[in-house]
């Protein structure tokens, strides 16, 4: 990184008109979009007196002037400009959009190359985090005891739906994102994504949602909880427009980040990469941010009727007005239950990708991994009243509906089976990623069982909206997506910093980590299945003692956090240079040198056969290798080291 | 005959690999273990139940757990073994790869077929657990109980009562109940929790839902739904008391109370 800020230093790049276009940065984005906040708050407030100085007319039109005037200020708008002046960027343009031979410069601007949106999208990611776990945090410590008093009921309730929505949506992103759009290109052989200023933009508009969620924090928070439930949005402080506002931004991020990912996979494979030569977290990658298309617009759509009943008296879900409390729920879990394996199966099938890798085998039963996806995927957007059984909405329908979801577990079981099949008589090679997958195994497990439980009609209405839904989901999402996040960010860390991760530091936050959150949500599960409603402020002394183990996990998982941030920025700032191929795995990413070039390929590789190779054929050169590995890369993964890669 | 003969030797010089058979003490081993932990601890945790619903969701569970854990305890034997058997125990790379297994579809078509008949046998058993829990008010004509809830209390009026309104549940024993629940302003979840019943309460909208408490004693409802600030203190008690004790209270409801003449 820093050899490449001398380059930069050295020979600055050549300004070919758009001098304007190459100031703008994250700076004349958050100027751009204050501007903006504070005209469309004047205009909106001052001369049209739409309402008074926190009304929801007046927040909403100002949060919609913050996102614009970002957008204005980060430069998404001058390539459509131009081409609407009948002039496209020249190639010089392009270069430099894409970051050629810029120094750190590129991550703060609308940069198109792949791998810096990835890099920007994990730091994303990780302050998502930071900000979600802190909250984390803040519930768990008022939970400590049964009147603890730390946070007033009203404090509570914000903090509690801003804790679910930034997870909710750190979590969305954390394998898509960073994994998705730094590796997946390199992975199928591409020089970049189909569409890189779509990249950029998705990108940008899920950072100006960020600011845009957080605003709620000052404007009365979001008492919701993260489901946003009409009518008690109807009547929520203006945090309510914040939530709105972000969901309309990220939904808009998330589906252009969705026809991009899904085209560059569908159109830009390399050259004899068949669907059975795919690497399957390919496979995991679509079908994540496939689902995210018609799921996310369902989720718009619900807010902005929300919106229009907010500030224009609409009254879609109120009942007084002839609208339905029933629409909403609707309209939100059509796009919350496929939205669970968005979250889910990238994270899971990172792991999948893994594990061929650190058992020295092929992965087991592809196409039974395949299939097990595409069923999966079918059957996640037919589930959704599952979240409804008590509703009282169709109850005639609820039998249909524990009937697919219980189908689910099918599919589900057989992702397992393609993961203990390739350990099966493997040379397991316990790294941090491996961990991770063992770690899965146990969490998912006990997440999916769970699962089961609150898809039998009955066995729902008694668990219902109490602490084990809570727990259920932790399992899920946590248990499996965020260990599986952590597991391919272990993973590919050496290829996308060029630096090898501090191992022991990275064990201790993995073990702090994990045994921090089985305590935390096992007592989690029994105060649920005692009768603990989720998010009250306080609760009654028969749930004492469990709660108070929460909180203890819960302190064990902040630490164990913090130790992993540490362990991240530490190595990526001085770690250990990363050879090209640490792990010896045979996916074109390795195949690369460290670091990456601009368009990864100086020519694109031809594919001879999948990449799970393992122990087929010779070990020293194995046949994909033969023909995958570029000119000038190194063609021996065994007998690399750091010299040969510091050359190239 | 010779084929299950052929299938059977198969099977018994599989089982004679000590992969296989370690496997399989240690998952013998874990689903016993998981299932003594499922007979015993879902159901006590969910305490003694008040109904003959709770009864049937607390065998669920039980149930439910018993048949999940030859299932886990599978995935977690497999894990367990390969790192007690199969773990690389260097610092670098192994140096060999393992076997090229790509796949093996006897294995995967049984693994297909047992979690089938679990979901079916799942499917079952919820869909009668249903039935039965419709089916036991079937029979007698049912208490009707109207529940209100709003911001942040719950009110029930007992319309065959002569509409006896109280802001606490009183309720025979072994007398089929109905409620009609709806609300006054957001949607709230009426919750008896050691019944095992839960319905929201939704604006605008009658939901229905019934139960036949079968134990004396005092209950709590609970709200299972945010219902905004005071959301954790929307409780209420249930009392069950014998058919008796219940019809003098309604009647001392029904006339002008006796207690609030003045004391001589």
């Amino acid at each position: 990184m820093s050899e490449a800020m001398v380059e930069f230093a050295a020979a600055p790049p050549s300004t070919g008109g758009g001098g304007l276009l190459r100031r703008l940065n994250l700076l004349t984005a958050v100027a751009g979009g204050v501007l903006f906040a504070a005209i469309g708050w004047y205009i909106s407030h001052r001369i049209m007196q739409l309402g008074d100085f926190g009304s929801d007319r007046v927040v909403t039109i100002t949060l919609i002037c913050w996102a614009l005037g970002f957008m204005v200020g980060i430069g998404a708008f001058a390539g459509p400009l131009r081409w609407l002046l009948g002039r496209d960027q020249e190639h010089e343009d392009e270069m430099f959009l894409a970051g050629k031979d810029q120094g750190i410069g590129r991550y703060f601007r609308f940069t198109t190359d792949h791998k810096v949106v990835g890099i920007q999208y994990l730091v994303v990611t990780m302050v998502l985090f930071a900000v979600g776990g802190t909250l984390a945090m803040t519930i768990r410590t008022n939970l400590i005891t049964p009147n603890s008093g730390f946070l007033g009921p009203q404090t509570y309730n914000a903090v509690v739906g801003i804790h679910g929505l930034v997870m909710i949506i750190a979590t969305i992103v954390m394998v898509t994102g960073p994994f998705g759009n730094f590796i997946m290109p390199i992975m199928i052989g591409a020089r970049d994504m189909a569409f890189p200023r779509l990249n950029a933009l998705s990108l940008w508009l899920l950072v100006a949602a960020v600011p845009i969620l957080l605003s709620a924090a000052f404007l009365g928070g979001i008492p919701t909880g993260w489901t946003g439930y009409a009518p008690l949005a109807d009547q929520a402080p203006p945090g309510m427009d914040a939530y709105t506002m972000t969901i309309i931004v990220f939904a808009m991020s998330s589906a252009i980040a969705g026809v991009n990912i899904t085209t560059t996979a569908l159109t830009m494979r390399a050259r004899g990469m068949t669907w059975s030569r795919t690497p399957i977290f390919v496979y995991g990658v679509v079908a994540s941010v496939g689902l995210a298309i018609p799921a996310f617009p369902m989720f718009m759509s619900a807010e902005v009727l929300l919106g229009m009943d907010r500030s224009f008296g609409a009254q879609f879900y109120v009942a007084a007005g002839g609208g339905s409390p029933w629409l909403y729920t609707n309209l939100f879990w059509l796009m919350g239950h496929p939205e669970v394996y968005v979250i889910v199966l990238p994270a899971v099938i990172a792991l999948m990708e893994i594990t061929p890798v650190f058992t020295r085998k092929p992965l087991f039963g592809f196409n039974v991994a395949v299939l097990s996806i595409v069923g999966i995927v079918g059957l996640s957007v037919m589930v959704w009243a599952h979240h409804m059984f008590t509703t009282g909405w169709a109850p005639d329908l609820n039998g249909s509906f524990m009937l697919t979801t219980e189908l689910i577990s099918i599919p589900t079981g057989l992702l397992f089976l393609v993961i203990i099949g390739t350990i099966w008589r493997g040379r397991v090679w316990t790294t941090l990623p491996m961990m991770a997958v063992y770690a899965m195994l146990w969490n998912f497990i006990i997440g999916g069982v769970t699962g089961i439980y609150l898809s039998d009609v009955p066995a729902d209405y008694a668990l219902h909206g109490s602490m084990f839904v809570t727990a259920h989901f932790h399992y899920t999402l946590m248990g499996a997506g965020l260990t599986g996040a952590i597991g391919a960010l272990f993973y590919w860390f050496p290829k996308m910093t060029g630096r090898m991760i501090n191992k022991r530091a990275g064990l201790v936050s993995f073990w702090l980590v994990q045994i921090g959150f089985n305590v935390t949500f096992m007592g989690m599960f029994a105060v649920g299945l005692a009768g603990q409603p989720r998010r009250v402020v306080h609760y009654d002394h028969l749930f004492a003692v469990g709660n108070f183990v929460s909180t203890m996990g819960a302190y064990c998982i902040g630490v164990g956090m913090l130790i992993l941030l540490y362990a991240v920025v530490s190595s990526w700032r001085h770690g250990a240079v990363a050879p090209a191929n640490p792990w010896g795995a045979k996916t074109l990413e390795w195949a690369v040198p460290n670091p990456i070039p601009l368009e990864n390929f100086e020519v694109l590789p031809v594919v001879i056969s999948d990449p799970y190779g393992y122990g087929e054929g010779d070990p020293v050169l194995p046949p994909t290798q033969r023909e995958l590995v570029p000119v000038g890369a190194p063609r021996d993964p065994v007998a690399e080291d750091d010299t040969e890669t510091s050359q190239s | 005959m010779t084929i299950p003969a052929q299938v059977g030797g198969r099977v018994r010089s599989w089982m004679n690999r000590p992969e296989m058979r370690g496997v399989f003490w240690i998952w013998a081993a874990m689903t016993a273990v998981l299932v003594v932990f499922s007979l015993y601890v879902p159901a006590r945790l969910m305490g003694p139940p008040a109904s003959p619903t709770m009864h049937a969701v607390e065998n669920t569970m039980t149930v439910f757990t018993v048949a999940a854990s030859p299932v886990a305890a599978a995935v977690w034997s497999v894990a367990l073994y390969s790192l007690l058997a199969w773990r690389h125990r260097g610092s670098g790379q192994p140096e060999t790869d393992g076997p090229p297994i790509r796949g093996n579809t006897p294995v995967t078509a049984l693994w297909l077929v047992l979690s089938s008949l679990l979901c079916v046998f799942l499917l079952i058993w919820g869909l009668a657990a249903m039935q039965s829990v419709t089916a036991a008010a079937a029979g007698r004509v049912p208490l009707q109980v109207n529940v209100v809830g709003q911001q942040w209390l719950w009110s029930f009026s007992y319309p065959g009562q002569g509409d006896i309104e109280t802001d606490q549940l009183y309720l025979p024993i072994d007398q089929p109940v109905v409620f009609h629940v709806t609300s006054k302003d957001v949607v709230h979840s009426f919750w008896v929790v050691q019944m095992g019943i839960k319905i929201d309460a939704n604006p605008g909208e009658t939901t229905v839902t019934n139960v036949t408490p079968n134990k004396l004693g005092t209950f709590v409802v609970r709200c299972a739904e945010l219902c905004g600030l005071l959301h954790a203190d929307m409780e209420a008690a249930v009392h069950v008391v014998s058919a008796d004790d219940f019809a003098a209270w309604a009647r001392g409801r029904r006339s002008p109370p006796v207690e609030s003449s003045p004391p001589k």
